[in-house]
């Protein structure tokens, strides 16, 4: 049976100092699988490369120690010593790496669980090794599998739901006051890069208007060119800070940009419209005290935090019932892969056998057809066929099982009589089977 | 079936999450029952404003239905939650009141006034319900609760929640209004002192709202603000209600 295997590296073997090694770049991708496919003794191979892993999938040929082979190439191939990242690269074969592709591709293994990216990628990794021709029966089986386990799992568990990133918790929270965020104005105090992250992902969410504003002109500037915002000198604050809904703020200050009295007369122009300040500065920008004004919701960066570990909690929680989700799947998949491994085992003994018996009928008909013959020559003939067709049938298995030693004959001895159903009696000692002639007929045939 | 819709969206509350249509089937089931038996008694010529103990039970239909509606738009647990046991309270209560033996001879301008007055408090009811969910999650984000129960079961946006509330003190407000200028007439026309307690309150319900309609359009009064003055005008067109229960049991 042709075995799936992984190897690979993955941010819970190895840092980032030996994952860059091993990664492979998009461009190598094709090359690097036609390798593996021509050099080591790999049916099919895959190979997924990104910052949190790298892992070859394949199916090695049968008998073969595929996985130590690759190993080492893998380590030449890039240039770094076996003995340097040997650690890192972890092996699994058979049930162990079905186990391990449906547990990647449902983001159990990803370093944020739940995550929804490593789905894309493998399917990326995928479509490569398709094009690329190192993808066969047993991993596109697999692989495909992977993605309805993944799919199974994220509708099946909360593991995806949650914010899991202090920009995501933003846009959470200003789904909480606003519903959603089409049309709302976000404000951006300070040029910091948490800010313009937080500022993207509220765009990217459908808040229609950025405006940047930062004590120093330039770097507002810049910031708003990289967001697509628009810049407000600093002087304007208080009247940005009217015509804001969400407002990021992120400064460099010692003291609080932000404060109660401020934000009392910011209220009352807005007519007490909600307003979200989500302040990612520390120092802190905003005082406390903004908080009490009505319609203020104000969270600073350990309130984000601790949204984020109570989302990854659950999701943690959510993972284990994905890990039975994916253990059940592994289990019916492996069965199917069983299955699997005797079909071309019985479609060639099919064919064996339907070869040998047309020949043989062939060769009588032709008989038939050139003499005449009485009832009693016909019945004859017909035994001698069928006769024929049984020796030829059982010459190669009896000579095998001759020419075996004694322990693999006693063995195979065993296997014919259970596939055979045969009653066998110990009382007539070794009965001499006549040996079967594979051709007693005159050859006709060309 | 109020009991049992109640009770399911409690259990869905707690965290079984998968039992929320089941518990919103129960509560449509029972409301179309509750329909039916309001469409057959008015067949049989029971006007459902015809008395206090009619009133209650049409004032929890009126209720449950906005609920309905609403949770069409809404993941409203906790909505449902405030709402389906006052609407199961209001139809025992009404259930319970003696039907008396047809006490005032009902005019027409009666029938109207109990009516519409039902109707707005049915209105104001749910707008209040809105507010008190308002009340609670805005506490639960201002006090950053995350872990809490509006935090999990993701409810409506406060910006809905308020928005919606106004929208119902609009519609629930022209419609009291009348029903109280009617229910003034009415006494009048009775006799009876115009300076009872229930007509007090009904006057303090009349004011709490028309302030909550002016503030928000003069100084732009919302969230919390706003949300409290409705409890308070519905609180006081509760204690109407249960004055005027009071006195017919007692009568």
């Amino acid at each position: 049976m042709s075995e799936l295997f992984v190897v690979g590296m993955s941010w819970r073997t190895a840092k980032v100092a030996v994952r860059e090694k091993l990664a492979f770049r998009e461009d190598e991708l094709a090359e690097t699988l036609l390798a593996i496919t021509r050099e080591l003794p790999v049916l099919e191979a895959l190979l997924i490369s990104t910052c949190n892993r790298v892992e070859v999938y394949g199916v090695a040929k049968p008998g073969a120690d595929a996985t130590t082979e690759l190993r080492t190439w893998i380590a030449k191939r890039r240039n770094v010593r076996l003995a340097d990242v040997g650690e890192a690269l972890y092996e699994r074969r058979g049930p162990a790496a079905i186990r391990h592709v449906f547990s990647v591709a449902s983001s159990l293994d990803s370093l944020v669980v739940g995550e929804a990216q490593i789905l894309g990628q493998l399917k990326d990794a995928y479509a490569f090794a398709g094009t690329a021709g190192t993808s066969g029966p047993v991993l596109s089986r697999a692989v495909e599998r992977a993605f309805g386990v993944a799919k199974r799992v994220r509708t099946e568990t909360l593991i995806a739901r949650g914010a899991a990133n202090v920009s995501s918790v933003a846009v959470e929270l200003a789904g909480r006051v606003f519903g959603n965020l089409t049309g709302k104005n976000v404000l951006v105090i300070g040029a910091g890069k948490m800010s313009s992250l937080a500022a993207k992902h509220l765009y990217s969410n459908g808040a229609q208007k950025i405006v940047v504003t930062n004590r120093s002109p330039e770097k507002a500037e810049a910031l708003a060119d990289e967001i697509e915002a628009t810049a407000r000198p600093w002087a304007e604050l208080e009247q940005l800070l009217v015509e804001a809904d969400v407002v990021i703020s992120s400064t460099g200050s010692r003291e609080p940009v932000l404060t109660k009295p401020m934000f009392k007369k910011i209220a009352k122009a807005r007519r007490y419209r909600p307003m979200m300040v989500i302040d990612i500065a520390v120092p802190r920008d905003a005082e406390p005290a903004i908080a009490d004004v009505d319609g203020v919701y104000l969270f600073d960066i350990d309130d984000l935090d601790k949204v984020v570990a109570a989302n990854l909690a659950e999701r943690q929680k959510a993972a284990e019932h994905a890990g039975r989700i994916v253990e059940h799947e592994a289990g019916q998949f492996e069965h199917w892969l069983r299955s699997q491994g005797v079909v071309p085992t019985i479609r060639a003994l099919r064919e064996k056998f339907a070869q040998v018996a047309d020949a043989e009928v062939q060769k009588a008909l032709e008989q038939l057809a050139r003499k005449d013959m009485t009832r009693d020559q016909q019945r004859e003939m017909l035994q001698r066929v069928v006769q024929l067709v049984v020796n030829k049938l059982l010459h190669q298995p009896m000579a095998v099982l001759r020419g075996s030693s004694p322990e693999d004959a006693e063995l195979r001895a065993g296997v014919i009589a259970e596939l055979f159903a045969l009653e066998i009696s110990d009382q007539e000692p070794d009965v001499q089977a006549p040996e079967p002639e594979p051709s007693t007929e005159p050859e006709v045939q060309a | 079936m109020y009991a049992i819709a109640s009770a399911l969206l409690f259990v869905v509350l707690a965290g079984k999450s998968n039992l929320r249509p089941i518990a919103v089937m129960f509560v449509l089931f029972a409301w179309l029952a509750h329909g039916t038996d309001i469409g057959w008694r008015g067949v049989q010529g029971v006007h459902p404003a015809e008395s206090v103990r009619e009133a209650l039970g049409f004032l929890a239909f009126i209720i449950t239905g906005g609920y309905l509606l609403a949770s069409t738009r809404y993941r409203l647990t906790l909505g449902g939650v405030v709402v389906m046991p006052v609407s199961l309270i209001l139809l025992v209560l009404g259930r319970l009141t003696p039907a008396g033996d047809q006490p005032e001879d009902l005019s027409t301008l009666g029938r109207i006034h109990i009516s519409l007055a039902t109707l707005g408090v049915g209105v104001f009811a749910l707008a209040s319900a809105l507010s008190a969910i308002y009340l609670v999650e805005d506490r639960a984000l201002k006090r950053k609760k995350f872990e809490g129960v509006t935090f999990k079961d993701r409810g409506a946006p406060l910006e809905s929640l308020d928005r919606l509330a106004h929208r119902l003190v609009w519609v629930g407000f022209p419609i009291f209004t009348i029903a109280l200028v009617l229910g003034a007439v009415w006494t009048a026309k009775l006799g009876k002192s115009p300076a009872r307690i229930e007509n007090l309150l009904a006057v303090i319900t009349w004011f709490a709202f028309a302030t909550l309609l002016v503030a928000r359009q003069i100084y732009g009064w919302r969230g919390r603000r706003a949300a409290r003055l409705a409890l308070v005008g519905f609180a006081a067109a509760v204690a109407v209600l249960l004055i005027y229960l009071i006195r017919r049991i007692v009568e």
